[in-house]
């Protein structure tokens, strides 16, 4: 027994003296999304295979986009190189770029490039006129429709509710989005929102315009749709819950974004024949917009060899790697050449959401009102008072 | 009728023997106390992205905001509940099978190290076991459910307000009764058992026996469980952070889940550390509250 003991004691102690299995030390990491298609794996192996001396290595992260967010945040807070690659988000730059923890690209990306990237996108990527994140896709808010009921797509909020209205039968509901206290309903908000020519925060100026008119007849727009054109539960649904619902045919409208037009067209050709896709509907007098959003590569501060990570962050944005991702998981590629045609007016009307450092904040704290305001515990007037009240505390004025 | 509990002996400080506590002292400081200092330093300062992560003096104003920060408020609600039912769920388990395992006159230690298991494992691959076991597609607790005929579509436990509260709390009684069940215990083991003979021999019945010899005995090990298990509950973040990430909208988010996004996430560290202090201070105050109740009233009775 004893023996036992003393030999279990020195095999950990010579466990925990061990050095950590040899990896690749040269290798650049990049943290990604879960890989479930196997294309990122399939391009970094293909990269790896023409750059012999330069090799990058993968990570695969968590699927929550913030989880992934706060490992980048940790990794850089300890000031090592934990991954010298990022895979950014659109609302990861202003953050990671105020924070110095991005290198500046600018005048990395040649001017034959510059004029192919859409302009959103780049200017996404940018923080205080620096470029921090070359662009890989785009996203961009669309309302989808059932052609073979609608004939022309609705334009305005009151044709969405009247058609939405007429076309809605027991099994069949008139409009989906995403209710879910999260960045969906951020997004979806902000749609609504500037439809009614509105607007959140004014980061030129620092100002928080959340309990303007316009604002609360926005909020007043989405909650009236609970349980009258949209599903109960459509407050708590997510992107997928809305598709699968609209996918087999259980609604007139649906907001969501691009991947779902080519998930469609992947399916039953029936299916793709039924539907349309249009910009996102907006107030009498005013304008669509979409609202942005994508992913690019980004290069951190404490990456060792910043020239082999703009190596590789330049070879997985040339059209033919975009074009694979493209196939593989539906994403729009963010070069005004791959982009489809039929996207590209709804693209043009896209909008950034604030640039500004405390975004995370600043979207927690709009998230949390408007879930209150849409399950009815108060009133969007009030919601978006307090909102209003909390985020010109959060940016101090 | 006076227990001698053993940290009761005054046993005194003799001058040579102080020399000997300073190196551990040295290292407390340097272990708990740096970290303390620093966290309350900080909590008054504007320090983090917004101001560039170099600090600014900012005196008691990130305690004004804390006071009028509506999150904040909420998750210490939330807080409090999660201890308050947690800890007494615990409690009640603890002290029956402290109970039952007291009586038992054989295979007493293979009980107690079978019910320890729970309590050695990591707390972070418990809230993934726990995931795994309330996930509304495959999860076996909505298998049973389904198997049964209590629901056809299953319960989405994690993504509604009342059932994620109540998965969080399960996993958390099933991790940490057994701390309490070995602390009473403890003290049920400790009472002598002379003490019951002569209550029987005075014709005391059950209940008497429990309030005059039981309970007086025990209160010293209810409070050191109570107090830990209190503390720990309050300071609640993994079970959160795995299992729900403090949603579905903010109705698990604790007070350490909080603080941790208003640090990690948003890169707020004044604020943050204040957020910490001020629960540094309310558990301060619940341990003092319940070193008055419990153990002033218990010198009383004696």
């Amino acid at each position: 027994m004893r023996i036992l003991f003393w030999g279990c004691l020195v095999a950990l102690l010579a466990l925990s003296l061990a050095r950590p299995a040899s990896r690749d030390s040269d290798a650049l990491s990049v943290l990604m999304e879960p890989d479930g298609t196997g294309v990122w794996r399939e391009l970094i192996a293909k990269y790896n295979r023409d750059h012999p001396g330069l090799s990058v290595r993968m990570v695969e992260g968590p699927p929550a986009t913030n989880l992934r967010e706060d490992l980048y945040a940790a990794s850089f807070l300890s000031g090592t190189a934990g991954y010298d690659i990022v895979y950014c988000d659109v609302n990861w730059v202003p953050k990671f770029a105020a924070a110095g923890w991005l290198l500046d690209l600018t005048g990395r990306i040649s001017d034959e490039d510059l004029r192919d990237y859409l302009p959103a996108s780049l200017q996404a990527g940018s923080y205080r006129g620096r470029l921090y994140r070359v662009p890989a896709f785009t996203d961009a808010g669309v309302l989808y429709y059932r052609k073979d009921l609608v004939s022309t797509p609705p334009e305005t909020f009151a044709e969405l509710v009247s058609l939405s209205m007429q076309y809605r039968t027991p099994e069949r509901w008139g409009f989906l989005w995403q209710g879910k206290q999260y960045e969906g309903l951020v997004t979806v908000y902000l749609e609504v929102l500037w439809g009614h020519g509105g607007e959140w925060i004014d980061a030129a100026q620092q100002r928080v315009l959340l309990d303007r008119p316009e604002a609360v007849r926005a909020l007043e727009f989405l909650k009236s749709t609970v349980g009258t054109i949209s599903p109960p539960g459509v407050t708590n649904y997510v992107e997928e819950d809305t598709r699968i619902l609209f996918q087999s045919g259980h609604a007139v409208f649906l907001r969501n974004w691009p991947y779902v037009w080519t998930l469609m067209r992947r399916s039953r050709a029936e299916i793709i024949d039924r539907i349309g896709i249009a910009p996102m509907v907006h107030a009498e007098g005013q304008w669509s917009a979409a609202t942005l959003g994508g992913w690019g590569f980004a290069v951190s501060k404490f990456c060792a060899d910043p020239e082999a990570a703009w190596r590789f962050i330049d070879f997985m944005t040339r059209p033919e790697q975009l074009q694979a991702v493209q196939r593989r998981q539906g994403r729009i590629p963010a070069r005004r050449n791959l982009v489809p045609p039929e996207m590209k007016s709804i693209l043009d009307s896209a909008r950034m959401r604030p640039p500004i450092p405390a975004y995370a904040q600043a979207s927690d704290i709009l998230q949390r009102w408007l879930s209150s305001a849409i399950t009815g515990s108060v009133t969007p007037d009030l919601a978006l008072r307090e909102a209003a009240r909390e985020t010109r505390l959060l940016l101090g004025n | 009728m006076k227990p001698d509990y053993y940290w009761e002996t005054d046993s005194g400080l003799k001058g040579g023997t102080l020399v000997f506590l300073i190196p551990a002292a040295l290292l407390v400081v340097l272990v708990v106390g740096y970290p303390i200092l620093r966290t309350a330093g900080l909590s008054l300062f504007r320090y983090g992205l917004a101001t560039g992560f170099s600090p600014e003096w900012a005196g008691f104003d990130n305690f004004v905001r804390a006071a009028f920060d509506s999150r904040f408020r909420n998750s210490l609600r939330i807080t409090a509940f999660f201890t308050l039912v947690s800890v007494a769920l615990e409690f009640g388990l603890g002290l029956f099978l402290a109970f039952a395992a007291d009586s038992l006159h054989r295979g007493r230690g293979l009980v107690r190290a079978m019910l320890l298991v729970p309590w050695t494992l990591p707390t972070a691959i418990i809230g993934v076991l726990w995931t795994w076991i309330f996930n509304d597609q495959y999860g076996i607790l909505n298998a049973a459910l389904r198997g049964a005929h209590l629901t056809e579509a299953g319960i989405p436990w994690l993504a509604r307000p009342g059932p994620a509260m109540a998965a969080l709390i399960t996993a958390d009684v099933w991790k940490t009764f057994p701390f309490v069940f070995v602390i009473l215990l403890a003290g049920l083991q400790s009472i002598p058992r002379e003490l019951y003979e002569s209550m029987e021999m005075d014709g005391g019945g059950a209940w008497p026996k429990f309030r005059h010899v039981t309970w007086p005995h025990l209160v010293p090990f209810v409070y050191v469980a109570v107090v830990f298990r209190g503390i720990q509950a309050f300071a609640a973040f993994d079970l959160m952070y795995v299992m729900t990430g403090g949603g579905p909208g903010g109705a698990t988010e604790t007070v350490s889940v909080y603080a941790y996004q208003t640090y990690m996430r948003y890169l707020d560290f004044g604020y943050g550390c204040a957020l910490v202090v001020v629960m540094v201070l309310v558990l301060a105050a619940l341990a003092t509250g319940l070193h008055l109740i419990l153990l002033r009233g218990h010198e009383r009775a004696r």
